[in-house]
């Protein structure tokens, strides 16, 4: 991989991705708006329609047309209106998103605070903001998915994406990985004066541990597995088909067959049995072996 | 930021299991009590614009209505828990110090009931759709001290004994505790955190500690129970270790 001008993202210390509250906060008031009137006048009608067909008379006057297999729909109403709800939301947020790309075109490399695109990385984040929250907090576990591929995160197909901290740009996450719980992916690190912006590419099948950091310009190429509890420092590359561990990434290991580690399993077992027999001793030092 | 709906950031309140029944009627009644004002606003609302006039204009405000009611139902649920908090408060003051955990100490006691009381205001407050009035306008009530253009919403801070300066970044999935159990005992101990002092992500601060101005705490490292970070310095580890001194 070729990187041109590693040094101007060398940090001490890693910080953690984040937003100020700026006025485009706001921007949530508005999606939430634009998606409850569509909620609320679609119901409007249908609810007018049903009252119709029971009826005869008008729930409040509009124009309706009325037909009886409207009453097979009710049940469906409730699934129905979080589709809309949410899909409204999306699709409305992701055009605020496009524009604010074209106004601003998104770009790695290091900001200070208060120049165009430290602000429009927070008028972006805030777009994003409450779509994805709703996508997660729902019960559909794949809206998620969805919600992030609206918003630039390259997702790949079977992806375990659920329960972590995600930014939602210059992420890419190929097919089948699986990432654990309590996780976090950033693509930004906000120290108090300046951002730090880095594209992240996780690849295919790869398996992030639970409780780890993913720092901004991390590759992982594909097979490659994070362990349980480590984090990886700004620019790392973590090679495929091995495990890394490590606070930061420092130590590798190779990924072992399931018959290699029975074999292993074996051999400590019996290597225990022997001195047991042996009788020297009464601590088994199973390290060892 | 982008958190599950699992990792919300609530502000942790745990409950002894031993009295957690026995008090349950104080958390009931705060509950009833945050959904009276949100209640009469509901009426105004459906008595004043259910009518010929008007009807276009109900259903076109309905979301900011939810909105409204949303924030209601908290506002209210921090003010009824922050009146009964004060005559509990009377009864017996909060302090700091190391105490037995058992029923049949006194304090260890009444910080069960204050968890008990700030339970639903906290919740609420985590699960809110919405990113302001969180932490920051939260805790406040509860007698923590958050200065102004601090990056907090994401992080587990404790709702007693915890102090934060101005312009202070708190990562995400961060705790900040300020209290502890070990064995038998059971710790309070103040954690003051000065200002632009910028914790990284997945950190937990300790009871005790105290962080000077301008230090940094580095990503995934916790601080040992009463550290004390110095000015200008950059820590990280398990637990937290001086890395560079500037």
């Amino acid at each position: 991989m070729e990187r041109e001008d590693d040094s101007k993202y060398e940090m001490e210390f890693i910080s953690t991705s984040g937003v100020y509250k700026t006025p485009f906060s706001l921007i949530i008031i508005i999606q939430l708006f634009v998606g409850g009137v569509v909620l609320f006048f679609v119901n409007l009608w249908f609810i007018n329609s049903l009252y119709y067909l029971l009826t005869g008379s008008q729930f409040y006057s509009f124009g309706i047309k009325a037909e009886w297999y409207y009453w097979l729909l009710l049940p469906l109403n409730i699934y129905g209106n979080i589709f809309l709800f949410v899909f409204t939301i999306l699709i409305f947020s992701a055009g605020i998103f496009r524009f604010l790309n074209k106004l601003s075109h998104p770009r790695e490399g290091v900001f200070e605070r208060g120049s165009k695109d430290w602000k429009y990385m927070h008028r972006r984040f805030w777009t994003a903001f409450f779509p994805i929250w709703l996508a997660r907090a729902l019960p559909l576990p794949w809206l998620d998915i969805i919600a992030f591929r609206f918003f630039g995160t390259r997702v790949g197909r079977s992806v375990v994406l659920y329960e972590g901290y995600i930014d939602p740009e210059f992420v890419e996450i190929g097919d089948f990985t699986m990432t654990s719980l309590n996780i976090c992916i950033f693509s930004h690190l906000i120290y108090q004066d300046k951002v730090i912006i880095k594209k992240v590419k996780v690849g295919k099948a790869c398996v992030v541990g639970p409780h780890t950091i993913i720092s901004p310009g991390t590759v992982m190429e594909d097979f490659a597995v994070l362990g349980v509890n480590s984090y990886t420092d700004i620019n790392q590359n973590l090679e495929g088909n091995l495990i890394h561990v490590g606070t930061p990434v420092s130590i590798t290991l190779p990924i072992q067959s399931i018959e290699e580690s029975q074999k292993k399993a074996v051999k400590v077992k019996d290597e225990a049995k022997i001195s047991k027999e042996k009788q020297n001793g009464s601590n088994l030092n199973l390290k060892e072996g | 930021m982008f958190q599950p709906a699992s990792l919300k950031g609530e502000s942790p309140v745990p409950i002894d299991e031993r009295i957690r029944n026995k008090y349950l009627i104080l958390y009931i009644l705060i509950i009833i009590l945050s959904f009276i004002p949100s209640s009469l606003f509901e009426y105004w609302y459906v008595t004043y614009f259910w009518s010929e006039t008007f009807i276009w204009l109900f259903f076109l405000i309905l979301p900011l209505n939810v909105l409204v009611v949303i924030y209601l139902i908290q506002f209210s649920a921090v003010l009824g828990s922050v009146l009964i908090l004060k005559v509990v408060n009377l009864i017996h003051a909060p302090k700091e110090g190391v105490f037995k955990r058992s029923l049949e100490d006194r304090d260890y006691i009444f910080w069960n009931i204050r968890n008990i009381i700030k339970k639903w205001p906290l919740y609420l407050m985590a699960s809110n759709p919405f990113p302001w009035f969180k932490n920051r306008f939260t805790l406040r009530f509860f007698g923590v001290k958050i200065g102004k253009k601090t990056i907090c919403d994401n992080s587990w801070i404790s709702s007693e004994f915890v102090s934060i300066g101005k312009n202070v970044i708190i990562g995400m999935n961060s705790s900040v505790l300020s209290f502890g159990i070990e064995q038998d005992n059971f710790i309070l101990k103040k954690v003051k955190v000065e200002s632009d002092v910028l914790i990284g992500a997945k950190c937990v601060l300790l009871p005790g500690t105290l962080i000077k101005r301008n230090a940094k705490l580095s990503a995934h490292s916790y601080t040992n129970h009463n550290a004390v970070l110095e000015e200008n310095s950059i820590y990280m580890g398990h637990p937290a270790k001086l890395k560079k001194k500037e």
